[in-house]
């Protein structure tokens, strides 16, 4: 048995205050813009709901799973999908066929970037003030713990 | 090095239909800061003497600070003009995600010129500036125009600055609502977007805002969050916003009922935060990057005025549309103030407006046209004057919209007894009798009677100040106290602060903010300074305007009648407690007789030789 790690999200506490935004993208590119971060909150009905969207850590993870470079894979610790830069080519094929539109080439970096749970810290979690962001895992049985790319 | 500033203004011109940016000039930055600073400078320097507000020779401005659009909590932004409402020195503030935006464009302000030859509304994505035809537009409400924009520029993020028919039709108290229940309210800068024909300002920005220390700004935006967290006001202002200070108000007298008349309203509690919560709150909503989270969202769900979605209405909406009408039913009060967003008109001058409206009624000093009840606890009365203001539907409704100041001066000069407003802006829901402090913060605000220039009310009623209890009723040390909250606010007003947060965070963690995220170190006490500066070149603006002592003034009914009853029934803020504290005000200010800034203050504040910002578009 192995354990994958997510965001989980809790729509009923989300305020739509971005300040997990800022931290993701603080951390991601050093500077701060809500647009930028991985992680998107949708604010709706004049601002009654607010709707916090984060990646999946998919298992059958669609954006890995199109990489022509193979450059989405699993932290071993984690088992979140993370882009290595090196090899990604900035096709932005992941962010075609991502269902949710949570990875994608940003346009300063020119590669592939997604949430890779900051490493098991995540900085959106830390900076939630309403624990509408929570980190969770499920239990995968091993005999679909596949690699993806495999 | 990164600063959290983006270097350049946004110059537009609706005339010529142009735009250009220019660099923000450093010296700006190092003595006005942003916000509130910036505007003080650049108000003065770009609106000449005697400028019909209306006109195009007006500009409308919108400035966040240094610290708006980072992680710092609860930064917001300002409009600010010349106020067609007033004739003085404008800011009016906003939260919500507009101002951020404005910085993820890459602009330190965006200044709007001239005037359109047809309605228009811009379109800032990030360099690209397109004024745009408004079309259909035009003609719609507030909320309306914000969804048909964001679907013909087919972007849902963009934010937007829209004006509803009020300001189109030029109602000199209309609001420019920037979504969604954040209005910069007060003054009429939504009607001098309509001046310029100008139906919305819409943003979107892709850049990244930096800060020069990312670790100190990150440990000091940490220690704010903190200090927020562990104050009890933060958490009132959690828990159901202003609503509870309805009740609060009441209790210590100061609630206005029946536009005025007296200062306890025996069923005050039914729209405080007890009858907003069992009839209206759902959930909570944050402005960008706040962690108080204010806001309580709502719906209308039972009775005459369902279904609407509604935010918590404030502690000034519900004493003025509520208390001060003699309404008591909080979906009606929600009801009138959802109505003042939609078709943009300031809620607080609404309800002080129709109060005048509704008492010189009975007293059979204005007719009701037909079909249509003009009274105190009359919401159809209420309803209907908000719509012929919004829409100049008749002749009392455009006389209306120019504020009680100009209605009753036509009306007659027995009306100017309950005609509640300073300097043309109606009054705020804390009524000054029994509390001379807040008389005094009235008498002595930039834009006319506002209350957020510094809030009397506490030390009014015995709190303690630099650890010396104040005594009640007493206008000796008003003057003291009062201009140390002005100019800290003031100072603070150019980051730009919200007046929540800042009863949580500390002056040290302002400037631990500031200090990382511009590189400029200054300490607790640079606000006190800054805000000195900043309130002397507004009052210079308002005195080049012709605004002296004689304008430094309350509102008669406040000074002759004493209250009839309540916890300060027999009091009033006579004559001589007005002279008393002006001129203990002016003393201490550094100001002469008149209220003019002496020539010592000003050289002091480095005022007599600021340079001069030239630039046009
Ligand atoms: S980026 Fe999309 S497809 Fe890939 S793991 Fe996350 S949610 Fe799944
Ligand atoms: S876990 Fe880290 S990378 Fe993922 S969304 Fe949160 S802050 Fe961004
Ligand atoms: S920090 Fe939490 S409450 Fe704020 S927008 Fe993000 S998920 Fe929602």
């Amino acid at each position: 048995m192995a354990k994958t790690f997510f965001i989980k999200t809790n729509f009923d506490l989300c305020t739509g205050c971005s300040l997990c935004q800022l931290a993701c993208s603080q951390r991601l590119l050093g500077g701060y813009n809500p647009h930028r971060a991985l992680l998107r909150i949708t604010h709706k009905a004049e601002n009654l709901y607010h709707f916090p969207t984060v990646c999946n850590q998919c298992e059958n993870a669609y954006c890995a799973n199109v990489c022509p470079a193979k450059a989405i894979s699993r932290d071993p610790e984690t088992r979140a999908l993370v882009v290595d830069r090196d090899k990604c080519i900035g096709c932005n094929m992941c962010r075609k066929y991502c269902p949710i539109e949570m990875v994608g080439v940003d346009p300063d970096l020119k590669k592939s970037v997604k949430c890779d749970l900051c490493g098991g810290d995540p900085a959106c979690v830390a900076a939630c003030p309403t624990g509408a962001l929570e980190l969770a895992y499920r239990v995968v049985p091993d005999e679909e713990e596949e690699e993806p790319n495999g | 090095m990164a600063d959290s500033y983006m270097g350049k203004f946004l110059l537009v011109d609706l005339t010529n239909e142009t735009s250009r940016t220019v660099p923000t000039p450093q010296w700006l930055k190092d003595q006005f800061v942003g916000g509130k600073g910036f505007g003080a400078k650049l108000l003065y320097d770009l609106v000449p003497k005697g400028v019909d507000a209306l006109s195009p020779e007006n500009v409308l401005m919108f400035f966040p600070g240094p610290l708006t659009a980072t992680a710092a909590p609860s930064m917001r932004a300002c409009a600010v003009t010349k106020s067609p409402l007033t004739g003085t020195y404008l800011d009016s503030f906003f939260g919500g995600r507009l101002g951020p935006e404005i910085k993820y464009a890459g602009y330190d302000g965006i200044i709007i010129f001239g005037k359109a030859p047809k309605p228009v509304y811009l379109w800032i994505n990030d360099d690209q500036v397109e004024i745009r035809p408004a079309g259909t537009i035009w003609g719609t409400n507030a909320l309306e125009a914000n969804a048909l924009i964001k679907e013909e520029i087919n972007e849902p993020d963009a934010m937007l600055a829209a004006i509803g028919q009020a300001g189109e039709n030029q109602a000199l108290f209309a609001l420019i609502c920037c979504e969604y229940n954040r209005q910069a309210g007060r003054g009429g800068a939504g009607a001098v977007m309509g001046s310029k024909n100008l139906k919305a300002v819409a943003i979107k920005g892709s850049r990244l805002v930096k800060v020069h220390d990312p670790e100190a700004f990150d440990k000091a935006c940490k220690g704010a969050c903190e200090e927020i967290a562990l104050s009890a006001e933060c958490a009132t202002y959690t828990d159901g916003g202003t609503s509870s200070a309805v009740p609060w108000s009441n209790e210590i007298g100061t609630l206005p009922y029946k536009n005025y008349y007296t200062q306890s309203d025996p069923q005050a509690d039914k729209i405080g935060d007890e009858g907003q919560k069992k009839h209206l709150f759902l959930g909570k909503a944050a402005c960008f990057g706040c962690p108080i989270r204010c806001s309580q969202m709502g719906a209308v769900r039972t009775g005459k005025y369902s279904h609407f979605i509604t935010d918590i209405v404030e502690y000034e909406s519900a004493a003025l549309l509520g208390s001060n009408l003699d309404i008591h039913d909080p979906r009606a009060v929600a009801h009138l103030t959802k109505l003042c967003d939609e078709y943009g008109l300031d809620s607080m001058s609404a309800g002080g407006v129709i109060g005048f409206a509704f008492e010189a009624a009975e007293r059979g000093v204005i007719q009701a046209p037909d079909g249509v009840v003009l009274a105190f606890g009359n919401v159809q009365g209420a309803e209907y004057l908000i719509k012929s203001m919004a829409f100049q539907e008749d002749d009392l409704g455009r006389l209306l919209s120019q504020g009680v100041k100009r209605a009753s001066a036509v009306l007659g000069k027995q009306t100017m007894d309950y005609a509640m407003h300073v300097k043309g802006l109606e009054c705020p829901a804390w009524g000054p009798r029994g509390t001379p402090g807040m008389g005094l913060a009235y008498m002595t605000a930039d834009r006319g009677g506002c209350h957020q220039r510094g809030f009397m009310i506490g030390y009014d009623m015995g709190d303690e100040y630099n650890g010396e209890p104040v005594e009640m009723y007493q206008t000796k040390g008003r003057a003291g106290i009062l201009i140390e909250l002005q100019n800290f606010l003031a100072g603070t007003d150019a980051l730009v602060k919200c007046d929540f947060s800042q009863c949580g965070v500390s002056p040290e963690s302002f400037a631990a903010m500031l200090s990382a995220a511009t590189g400029r170190q200054v300490d607790e006490d640079y606000f006190d300074l800054l805000g000195e500066r900043i309130w002397n070149q507004t009052r210079m603006f308002n005195v080049r305007e012709g605004f002296l002592a004689k304008d430094d003034t309350l509102p008669r009914r406040f000074v002759k009648q004493v209250l009839p009853d309540g916890p300060h029934k027999g009091h009033r803020v006579s004559e001589a407690d007005m002279d008393y504290m002006r001129r203990d005000y002016y003393n201490i200010r550094g100001w002469d007789e008149e209220g003019r800034p002496e020539n010592v203050t000003l050289q002091r504040l480095g005022l007599d030789k600021a340079p001069v910002f030239k630039e046009r578009p």
